[in-house]
């Protein structure tokens, strides 16, 4: 019954602050909008019992990604005025509207098929023993290819950043 | 997840978690008043002046211990001011965000085993988290939202580039803390702070020993993650006023003073039990603690006063350590956490690993 509690609870913020990512006006808003959406979202994974990839999940995304994020809205110091689109017409409402009912089913037909309660309440065992070694043993190549490609990003990056001398 | 301690009763567990959160609120909120007596007391010891001794009860004077109080209730009742261009969500929620994370960090310390309270095993940390020391820094790196919301919100060129600094700093120096935490899991082969400190019940099996460069780099990690000299370029009094806060006052600004006094007791916390053996004396095994003090509660409470003097040790660290050496230059402090810590921390993981490859 908690679990179902602390569940919900934590879907429904999380559905909040998704919503508040793309709809709020100030860029600063809608960055912090995003934090406490990964924040919450590591809050569902540690209830579940994965608390690695929890503790992952803040490190990464919320302490390191959405902070260089916040970084550029800050220094470009955006004015939300400026950013205010034109009136959109009424074919871009229609094809929107036609997007979102789309999404609503798949998530309705995907929700049908999900029991969410067991889900909710299902809670795993320890397991960052387990993670290590299906990580390190079945998919380790796809671990280290992964690796290789943010490192040829982060020198890519470095090297067109990089002034001509 | 621990969450629930599976074998408790229900209630029982409740009872025990409520008041383990008082007790660990109520620690924090006591570091930093603790801590202002001594940052003024320790560096007129250092600089052969008396420093304040004269707020006390009539003739007892007790130091100037009073002093703190004096300044808690001055802090409280200043006036509060806030700047006309300033964005009044992200100027008042920045305090928030800054003292929340410092909090969650000291709710996962462990400080010690177990007592027993009616037959019950009550363990002593307040949210029993398996991967222990992940959970502490994901929380240590919410902090760099305080720091980069407040200097952002109160729109001055000081507290932005205060801001930026300071963030831009925790940022970097959380990968060379990170690494300097990976050889003590695996020489402990565990995540969890409760595990790692029962593998250091012996004198010689203190992370210290085991691992005395992971030591070193953390201890720098530590001063640079809470700003504090030689590291505090964030709030360069002769360049930036006071950095991210200028603009505030009254008890926002004892807000970020809190932040920051409970965040440097969790890092000190954090020292004492991965590489001082946490609450265990040095030559006397926890088993020996029992059968001398003759009950569990006793050597368990010998052991949070053990874990708290270790700590108390590394406070004292920060003063002095403020009162000595001078500030750092930034790209100085850049380098030396890119150029330095960073490979140091990544050749210690490999010579760890390998020693410990070789060994089993």
């Amino acid at each position: 019954m908690s679990d179902q509690l602390v569940f919900w609870g934590l879907a429904g913020f999380i559905t909040l602050s998704s919503v508040a990512v793309v709809t709020v006006r100030n860029p600063v808003t809608a960055a912090v909008a995003l934090v406490i959406n990964l924040f919450l979202l590591a809050g569902v994974y540690a209830f579940q019992g994965a608390d690695f990839v929890a503790a992952i999940q803040i490190i990464v995304y919320t302490g390191a990604i959405v902070v260089l994020f916040l970084f550029v809205i800050m220094i470009l110091n955006l004015d939300p005025e400026h950013l205010r689109s034109p009136r959109p017409r009424i074919w871009e409402h229609l094809v929107l509207g036609v997007v979102i009912a789309g999404f609503a089913y798949i998530g309705y037909r995907f929700l049908d098929s999900l029991d969410v309660g067991k889900v909710a309440s299902n809670r795993l065992p320890d397991n960052t023993y387990d993670v290590a070694m299906i990580l390190f043993s079945n998919y380790l190549w796809p671990f280290e290819i992964v690796s290789i490609l943010i490192l040829l990003a982060i020198v890519g990056s470095v090297a067109i950043a990089k002034k001509p001398k | 997840m621990g969450l629930t301690s599976s074998e408790l009763p229900f209630i029982v567990d409740l009872i025990a978690t409520l008041s383990k959160i008082v007790v660990v609120f109520l620690i924090g909120l006591n570091v930093p008043p603790i801590m202002l007596w001594v940052e003024r007391r320790v560096p007129a010891l250092m600089q052969r002046r008396r420093g304040p001794n004269r707020v006390g009860f009539f003739k007892w004077r007790l130091w100037g211990l009073f002093q703190a109080v004096a300044d808690a209730i001055k802090l409280i009742f200043k006036e509060e001011a806030v700047p006309a261009m300033a964005n009044k969500w992200f100027f008042h929620l920045g305090p928030v965000f800054s003292v929340f994370p410092a909090f969650l960090v000291l709710s996962a310390m462990p400080f010690g085993e177990y007592i027993e309270v009616m037959g019950y095993q009550i363990s002593l940390v307040a949210v029993q988290v398996n991967v222990g020391f992940l959970f502490i820094l994901a929380m240590a790196g919410m902090a760099i939202y305080g720091v980069a919301l407040s200097g952002w919100a109160s729109t001055s060129k000081y507290t932005l580039l205060g801001a930026l600094r300071a963030s831009a700093q925790m940022i970097s120096y959380e990968i060379p803390l990170g690494l300097s935490l990976i050889p003590i899991a695996l020489v402990y082969n565990s995540l969890d702070l409760t595990e790692i400190v029962k593998g250091q019940s012996h004198f010689w099996q203190w992370g210290i020993f085991l691992s005395p460069l992971s030591f070193i780099i953390f201890l720098v990690c530590m001063f640079a993650e809470t700003n504090r000299t030689p590291f505090d370029l964030a709030e360069a009094e002769s360049e930036l006023v006071v950095g991210f806060h200028t603009e505030y006052g009254s008890t926002k600004f004892a807000a970020f003073f809190l932040g920051e006094y409970v965040s440097m007791f969790a890092l000190s916390l954090l020292c004492s039990i991965l590489f001082f053996g946490g609450w265990h004396l040095p030559l006397l095994s926890r088993e020996n603690l029992i059968n001398l003090t003759g009950s569990v509660n006793l050597a368990a409470l010998v052991g949070v006063g053990v874990l708290f003097l270790k700590a108390a040790f590394f406070m004292f660290l920060y003063v002095w350590v403020r009162w000595t050496v001078p500030r750092f230059r930034y790209d100085q402090l850049m380098k030396l956490g890119w150029k330095f810590l960073l490979p140091l921390g990544l050749a210690n993981i490999a010579v760890t690993a390998g020693i410990l490859a070789l060994n089993f």
